[in-house]
């Protein structure tokens, strides 16, 4: 079986002179967690909206491979769509809008209906199910909207931005949500600017900025491009010399102010005998390591990439 | 998944969501209660209307006919009408002055007045008939109407023709009330959608054509079921009518095919209308401040042009009108009430009517699949023509 869900090929999108998507080619593979990466305006959900077919791009097309083009929209009954701006009928029982959502979607009511059931009450809302929406709280809102988008079981899940706007149980919630999707063989595609949440359930990402592709890979090979050079926090028990400490061999870097440090040592340097020299000199009251993370070759990324963009601009 | 289906669900979504049975069985409980009321007081204001008796203070005035007016002579002094006003006997003193002119004593107003004013109406044609010697028969003769009669080839068409045109009035006014009803619908309704941002969800499972065809056969649908429970309720009030005042309804009879004929132009005219305005409301983000609130009273334009029939149904500008889908729907039912448009006439201004519906419904769907997802700046209706005439725009 083929292993790709679908196929972006070149596709780009213009709005008015600007360029919201440029020659972007990527694959979403079958039963795994894809991630669109990147800072708010970097093309995610022009992106998701090509993707699902909402709007079209002006070059390069979107195909479903051993289906051929996706012909403007990826077959609704196989595909679930949690748009970046949210929103249901406020006014309307939450059941009933669910099971118009589950009908558009290619269920029948009665199917609709149960289906819309259990998920309310996995969700812990179904003795809710007959009260409107707006009598929910955002993050009860926000859970009947995740059900709206996999209510029919799709083999594909676009979730634009799924963790926006929610506080850390929630996030959690749907990590656990996303999991449990993709543990029952739905292939995902999701957008978020948010790397440290992404990294925890990604297999692969592509991270964008204006529009372009500037790092792609499996979190994997993400961890390859970590900067590992130990990075330690120490508190002193007064100000140092810092001219000192950096004429230290092993030391790359030291910022902070007063007693308060964060150092960067170089690469292969090791933690011991630079704080017993340090110790020498002034007594240390506290230390701590900075563990590396993604977040860092996410933010390291779009800035090489902007100061590029602004290279070329002068 | 079928485009008939996907407009099939939102017809019903959309009926389910704007018609609410509740409230259409509270006007009509309405109705009813408001007839139960207008009878009860017909029939108690029958049943105990008050006399009021007036003193002649030396005059003559012939009794009325009926009437809740009674007259009692006096004697032409002032007290004597004064005292029996105070004790309430009479509740008016009605003299002569030497002028000629009468005088109403009373001691508060009179709500008589207008049928006490016909009594002496009478009263001085009289005295002004036998003053100039002309007796009151040659008087009738010379006041009398011309004497004029219409007489149809087929009788039954007279009684037709009169029930026919208050029906074509008729369809026409359910068509404007069903397009108003319609407009704010569509326009709270797809605003709305715009502000919850609902639009994504629904166009990433189906096409927006389908979407906004399923919502103007649903909203069509509520329309036409709210104003047929309108009127059920002025059929209660009607039949209210006939039982408290004795009014008995003319013999009438329509024919079937003009009856068939006013329904489709009803139906069509509305489709026609609020593929239109489903178009519109699409590029509506805010309906309280948009510049578009100026095209609401476009449905009236056709009515008004219509009445270039009622003049003269013959002539050309009412046959052009009777043709031309936008006119049409108001024009062709008067023309087919007043003259005989033909079975041809009336064919082809239904085809035209239909393939206008057909395109206002395509180009309603080109606009409408961009405007749906367009927040913020309205677009020009200059765009709107653009993405209307253009094949592929997203």
């Amino acid at each position: 079986m083929e292993s790709a869900f679908l196929r972006a090929h070149g596709v780009s999108k213009n709005f008015s002179g600007h360029v919201a998507a440029e020659r972007l080619s990527f694959e979403v593979r079958r039963g795994e967690v894809f991630a669109l990466l990147g800072p708010n305006g970097a093309g995610k959900t022009t992106t998701v909206r090509m993707l699902i077919g909402i709007i079209q791009p002006d070059e390069g097309h979107i195909d479903i491979p051993g289906e051929g083009p996706a012909r403007g929209r990826l077959p609704p009954d196989r595909t679930g769509y949690l748009p970046e701006d949210r929103g249901l009928y406020q006014e309307i029982p939450i059941l009933r809008s669910l099971v118009y959502f589950g009908r558009l979607r290619g269920l029948d009511g009665r199917d609709a209906s149960s289906r819309a059931c259990e998920w309310l009450e996995r969700m812990g809302l179904l003795d809710r199910k007959n009260d409107r929406l707006d009598a929910l709280s955002k993050g009860n809102q926000q859970r009947v909207q995740f059900i709206a988008a996999v209510l029919h079981r799709p083999a594909l899940a676009i979730l634009d931005e799924p963790f926006s706007g929610l506080d850390p149980l929630s996030q959690e919630f749907f990590l656990d949500l996303v999991r449990d999707l993709r543990n029952a063989g739905t292939t995902v595609l999701l957008s978020s600017h948010q790397m440290d949440l992404v990294e925890r359930i990604a297999d692969r990402v592509l991270l964008l900025n204006h529009g372009r592709e500037i790092l792609s890979g499996s979190i994997g090979e993400l961890h390859g491009r970590l900067d590992t050079r130990p990075r330690l926090r120490v508190t002193l028990e007064r100000a140092p010399d810092a001219e000192l400490l950096r004429a230290d061999p092993d030391v790359e870097d030291i910022a902070g102010d007063g007693p308060d440090l964060r150092v960067t040592l170089r690469a292969g340097a090791q933690t011991p005998p630079f704080l017993a020299r340090v110790v020498s000199r002034v007594p240390i009251t506290a230390i701590g390591t900075d563990a590396p993370r993604l977040h860092d070759v996410f933010v390291r990324a779009v800035r090489d990439d902007d100061a590029r963009a602004a290279g070329r601009m002068a | 998944m079928s485009y008939a289906r996907d407009v099939c669900i939102v017809a019903q979504w959309e009926f389910g969501r704007f018609f609410k049975w509740r409230d259409q069985f509270v006007s009509l409980t309405l109705f009813l209660l408001v007839s139960v009321v207008w009878a009860g007081a017909a029939l108690v204001a029958g049943a105990s209307g008050r006399t009021v008796t007036i003193a002649l203070a030396g005059i003559e005035v012939p009794a009325p006919a009926g009437g809740r007016l009674q007259f009692v002579p006096a004697a032409p002094d002032d007290r004597t009408g004064t005292d029996a006003l105070r004790r309430g006997d009479v509740q008016g003193v009605l003299s002569r002055r030497a002028d000629g002119a009468f005088e109403l004593l009373v001691t508060k107003d009179p709500r008589y007045r207008m049928e006490l004013m016909v009594l002496l109406e009478e009263v001085v044609r009289r005295e002004r008939l036998q003053a100039s010697g002309v007796s009151s028969q040659a008087l009738q003769r010379i006041l009398a109407p011309v004497a004029f009669d219409v007489r149809f080839t087929n009788p039954v068409r007279e009684r037709q023709g009169r029930a026919e045109k208050i029906a074509a009035g008729f369809c026409i006014g359910v068509m404007l009330i069903a397009v108003f009803i319609s407009l704010a619908n569509l326009l709270t309704g797809i605003t709305g959608e715009k502000q919850l941002r609902v639009t994504e969800s629904v166009v990433s499972a189906i096409s927006p054509q389908a979407w906004i065809d399923g919502k103007v056969f649903g909203i069509t649908a509520t329309a036409l079921a709210a104003v047929a429970n309108l009127i059920v309720g002025m059929a209660i009030v009607a039949l209210t009518a006939q039982f408290a005042s004795g009014f008995t309804w003319p013999a009438a009879s329509l024919r079937p095919g003009v009856v068939l004929a006013l329904a489709v132009y009803t139906v069509l005219g509305l489709l026609l209308w609020n593929s239109f305005f489903a178009a519109v409301a699409a590029t509506v983000s805010d309906v309280y401040t948009s510049s578009r609130s100026s095209l609401l009273f476009l449905p009236l334009v056709p009515v008004v042009l219509s009445i270039a029939v009622l003049r003269d149904p013959d002539a050309l500008v009412a046959r052009i009108l009777a043709l031309f889908p936008l006119t049409s729907a108001p024009a062709l039912p008067m023309r087919l009430v007043l003259s005989d448009p033909g079975l041809v006439e009336v064919s082809c201004s239904i085809a035209l009517l239909a393939g206008a519906v057909w395109v206002m419904r395509r180009m309603a769907g080109r606009i409408f699949e961009l405007g749906i997802l367009l927040y913020g700046k309205e677009p020009t209706l200059p765009e709107m023509m653009r993405w209307a005439i253009e094949r592929r725009v997203r």
